[in-house]
C-alpha cells in the first residue's frame, strides 16, 4: 500500500513541481532578449535522457559524488552524509523527474504561447495597475494550466510507470509500484501472473486517480486565482518568479556537469580520488568498446528506423486529417504517452508471445513507433497546421497538382520542423527501456538496457561509459538536425507563423 | 490635466515634432495620420510601454505629476485597444472586479468583500443596461458589447487618463457611431481626459481636439 501511495505522491508532485518551475521560467524569459537563447537550446536540453539526469544527480550530489567530494575538499574533512542526496530515495526521484520535465513543459508553453495574446493581456493587466509578475499569475497561468492538461498527464503517466530510474534511484523500502509490477509481470508462478493482472488494473486506477488529481488541482488553483483577480489581490509568490531568470544558465551548467562527471568517471576518477592522484586512462573505453558495439549498433538501427517511420506516420496522420477536415482530439494521437507504458507493453508482450513472433530488432522498432510517433505529432502538429496556405495557392495558380504542391511546397517548407521531429523521435527511441527489455526478452540489448543492467551492479565507471554514450547520441542527432536546418533557406519564415 | 510637451518621435527615416498637448478633465484628443506614422507607438509611450522601433522623447505630466520615470502600473492610465482583451478565463463581472482598485471601500470606509465587489461591478454594468452580460464570457459577447464592457472595465479602474487605439474600428459603421458616441459621453461625464487614435476622420466628435500627425511629419534626407 505504501508503495502505491509513494508512487502516487511522486507522480503527482514531480510533474506539478516541474510545471510551476517551467511557468516561472517561461514568464521570466518570454518577453526578454534571453528568450531566443532559450528556444535555441531547448530541444538539445530536452534530449538529455531521464536516466542520464537521474544518475548524473547521484554522481554529482550523493555522498561520494563529485560536488559532495569537492565540498568536502574545501572544508577540509568529510561532510556528513545527510548533506548529500540519497542514492536511492523518493526525494532523489522527485528531484530527477522534476528537473528533467522542466524543458518539456517549456516546449509546451512555448507552443501554447504562440496561440495566446499574452503580451496584450499583460499590457492590460499593467494598465490596470498590476505588476507584470502578478499579471502573469492572475491572467496567463489559469489559461496555460487548463491547456497543459495533456502534457501534465503525459508527464504523470510516464512517472507512474517509469521502470529504469525507479530501479536505479527509487527507494528500496517500499519499492516504487512500477518495480513491484514489473517483478510480477516477469514472474513465472501463477500467483505472480494473477498479481500482474490485478496489478495492471490497479495501475489504471492509479492513472484515473492522477487524472482526478489534475482536475482537482486545476479547480483549486483556478478558483484561488479567480478570487485573487476579483479581489484585485496580487499573489505573494509572484516575486518568486524572478529567481528563475537564472534557469537556463543553471540547467546548461547541470547538463555540462553531468556529462563531464560521466567522462571523468569513465577515464579513471572514483569516489576516493583526488585530482592529483588519478591515473587518467582510456583503458575502460578500449575494453568496453568490444562489448558496446552490438548494443550501440542495435540502438542506432532501432532509433534510425523507428524515428523515420514515426515521423512519416505523423505526416500521414496530419495529411489525412487535413484532407478529410476531420480532426481527432489530441489525446487519441498521444495515447501511447498518456497510458502507463508498463501495462501497455505487457499487453503487447502477450500478443507477441501469442503470435510466436521472433526476438528481432524489427519487433522492437515496431514497439518504439507509438512513442516516436506521439512525440513527432507533438512537434509537427503546430507547424503543419499553421503553414501559410497562400504558398500552395500560388503554386496551384501556376498549374501544380496537389501532390506536386505537397512535395515541392509543403514538405520543403516543413523541412526544419521535420528535422527537429526526427531528432526528438531519435532521442525518444534511444531512451526507451521498457519496450526494448520486455519485447526483446533480454535478447536484443541496446545502450539503454545495458546501461541499466550495469548500473544495477556496482560498476560506476563502466556505467559512466554507457551513460555518456546514451546521453551523447541524442546530442549528435540534434547537432546534425541543427546543421542541416541552417542550410535550408527561408526555413524560419515557414515554421514560425 | 494631461500635459505632453516637447515630444519628438523619430526613426532612421523620419521625424515628428509634436505640438504640446494640453487636455483638461473630460477632454478628448483624436490623433489621425497614415499608417506607420507612429500613432500607436505614441500611445504606448504615453502608457509607459517599452518602445522598440522608434525613438521618442518628451515630458508627460498628469495632474502635475511627471510620469516619465513611472512604470505602466504606477501611471494610472487606462488602455482600450481595438481588441479590448477581456480576459478569457474570467466572466464579464470578474473582468470588471479585476479592474476595481483593491482599495475600493464602501460608504462606511470598509474594504469591499468579494460579494460587494461583484455588486459594485454589476452596478456599473446596470448603469449602461448591460447587467444581462454579467455572467457571460468574452466569446459570448457581440463586438459592440465587448467594446462597451471594455470601456466600463477601463473606467472601473478609475484611471486619471485613458488611451484608446482605434477602439471601435472593428465594429460596423452604425454600431461604431452608437458606441463611440456613448463612450465619449461616459468619458466626459467621468472627467477622464483621453487620447484616441483613429483612421476615421469623418467621425471625430465636434468637441474633440484633433491632431493630424501627417502635418508634423518630416522625412530625413539620407
Amino acid at each position: 500500500m505504501s508503495s502505491v501511495t509513494s508512487t502516487l505522491f511522486l507522480s503527482l508532485s514531480a510533474p506539478l513541481l516541474a510545471l510551476y518551475v517551467a511557468f516561472m521560467v517561461y514568464s521570466q524569459y518570454r518577453f526578454n532578449p534571453r528568450w531566443q537563447a532559450l528556444e535555441k537550446r531547448l530541444a538539445p536540453l530536452l534530449s538529455l535522457p531521464h536516466l542520464a539526469v537521474a544518475l548524473g544527480l547521484v554522481y554529482l550530489f550523493s555522498p561520494g559524488g563529485m560536488v559532495y567530494s569537492a565540498f568536502a575538499g574545501i572544508i577540509g574533512h568529510a561532510a556528513p552524509d545527510w548533506l548529500g542526496l540519497p542514492r536511492k530515495s523518493l526525494l532523489t526521484m522527485i528531484l530527477a523527474i522534476s528537473i528533467k520535465e522542466v524543458p518539456f513543459f517549456l516546449l509546451i508553453f512555448s507552443a501554447l504561447g504562440r496561440q495566446l495574446a499574452i503580451k496584450d493581456w499583460l499590457l492590460q493587466g499593467r494598465a490596470l495597475g498590476y505588476s507584470e509578475s502578478a499579471s502573469w499569475w492572475l491572467l496567463v497561468f489559469p489559461i496555460m494550466l487548463k491547456q497543459s492538461r495533456l502534457a501534465l498527464l503525459a508527464a504523470m503517466a510516464y512517472t507512474l510507470s517509469v521502470l529504469d530510474i525507479s530501479l536505479l534511484i527509487g527507494p528500496n523500502i517500499p519499492e516504487l509500484y512500477a518495480v513491484a509490477l514489473y517483478n510480477w509481470q516477469t514472474g513465472f508462478t501463477s500467483a505472480d501472473q494473477a498479481n500482474a493482472f490485478l496489478g495492471n488494473l490497479l495501475l489504471l486506477i492509479m492513472l484515473a486517480t492522477l487524472i482526478t488529481g489534475i482536475y482537482l488541482h486545476e479547480w483549486l488553483v483556478v478558483m484561488r486565482l479567480r478570487t485573487n483577480a476579483v479581489m484585485a489581490k496580487p499573489l505573494n509568490i509572484a516575486r518568486l518568479s524572478r529567481v528563475f531568470t537564472a534557469w537556463l544558465g543553471f540547467f546548461s551548467l547541470l547538463t555540462v556537469a553531468i556529462l563531464v562527471t560521466f567522462l571523468l568517471w569513465s577515464l579513471g576518477w572514483n569516489s576516493q580520488s583526488t585530482l592529483s592522484s588519478i591515473n587518467w586512462s582510456p583503458a575502460l573505453w578500449q575494453d568496453e568498446w568490444f562489448f558496446m558495439q552490438g548494443p550501440l549498433l542495435n540502438s542506432l538501427h532501432i532509433a534510425f528506423f523507428s524515428s523515420i517511420l514515426g515521423v512519416a506516420i505523423t505526416l500521414l496522420a496530419l495529411e489525412l486529417q487535413q484532407q478529410s477536415q476531420r480532426y481527432l482530439p489530441d489525446y487519441i494521437w498521444l495515447l501511447a504517452i498518456l497510458l502507463p507504458q508498463l501495462s501497455m507493453v505487457h499487453g503487447w508482450r502477450i500478443a507477441h508471445s501469442d503470435l510466436s513472433a521472433s526476438y528481432t530488432t524489427s519487433w522492437i522498432i515496431l514497439t518504439h513507433i507509438p512513442f516516436t510517433f506521439a512525440y513527432s505529432y507533438l512537434v509537427l502538429r503546430g507547424p503543419f497546421q499553421s503553414l501559410n496556405r497562400h504558398y500552395e495557392l500560388v503554386a496551384a495558380s501556376f498549374g501544380y497538382t496537389y501532390w506536386q504542391r505537397w512535395w515541392q511546397i509543403r514538405f520543403m517548407l516543413l523541412r526544419p520542423a521535420l528535422l527537429s521531429a526526427l531528432a526528438i523521435a531519435f532521442s525518444v527511441s534511444i531512451a526507451q527501456y521498457i519496450p526494448t527489455l520486455i519485447i526483446g526478452a533480454g535478447r536484443i540489448t541496446t545502450i539503454t538496457t545495458e546501461a541499466v543492467a550495469i548500473a544495477s551492479g556496482n560498476e560506476q565507471s563502466i556505467t559512466a561509459v554507457y551513460m555518456l554514450v546514451q546521453a551523447i547520441l541524442p546530442f549528435i542527432a540534434f547537432l546534425i538536425a541543427s546543421v542541416l536546418a541552417q542550410r535550408i533557406r527561408g526555413s524560419f519564415d515557414a515554421t514560425h507563423h | 490635466m494631461l500635459r505632453i510637451i516637447n515630444c519628438h518621435i523619430s526613426t532612421d527615416h523620419w521625424r515628428i515634432e509634436l505640438p504640446d498637448i494640453f487636455l483638461q478633465s473630460g477632454e478628448l484628443l483624436v490623433l489621425t495620420g497614415p499608417s506607420g506614422m507612429g500613432k500607436s507607438t505614441f500611445l504606448h509611450w504615453v502608457l509607459g510601454d517599452t518602445i522598440k522601433h522608434a525613438n521618442i522623447s518628451g515630458e508627460i505630466h498628469l495632474n502635475d505629476v511627471s510620469l516619465n520615470a513611472l512604470s505602466i502600473e504606477k501611471r494610472c492610465i487606462g488602455l482600450l485597444m481595438q481588441d479590448v482583451h477581456l480576459f478569457p478565463h474570467l466572466n464579464v463581472l470578474d473582468n470588471i472586479c479585476f479592474a476595481l482598485p483593491s482599495s475600493a471601500k464602501d460608504k462606511g470606509g470598509q474594504k469591499l468583500n468579494k460579494n460587494q465587489r461583484k455588486e459594485a461591478a454589476m452596478r456599473l454594468l446596470n448603469k449602461i443596461d448591460m447587467g444581462y452580460v454579467g455572467e457571460h464570457f468574452a466569446e459570448q459577447l457581440s463586438g459592440g458589447e465587448r467594446s462597451r464592457v471594455g470601456l466600463i472595465r477601463a473606467l472601473a479602474n478609475q484611471p486619471k487618463a485613458l488611451l484608446m487605439d482605434e477602439p471601435f474600428a472593428a465594429l460596423d459603421p452604425q454600431t461604431c457611431a452608437q458606441v463611440s458616441q456613448w463612450a465619449f459621453e461616459q468619458l466626459h461625464t467621468q472627467g477622464v481626459p483621453a487620447i484616441m487614435v483613429s483612421h476615421d476622420i469623418n467621425n471625430i466628435p465636434p468637441e474633440a481636439q484633433h491632431l493630424d500627425l501627417a502635418k508634423y511629419y518630416r522625412r530625413i534626407a539620407s
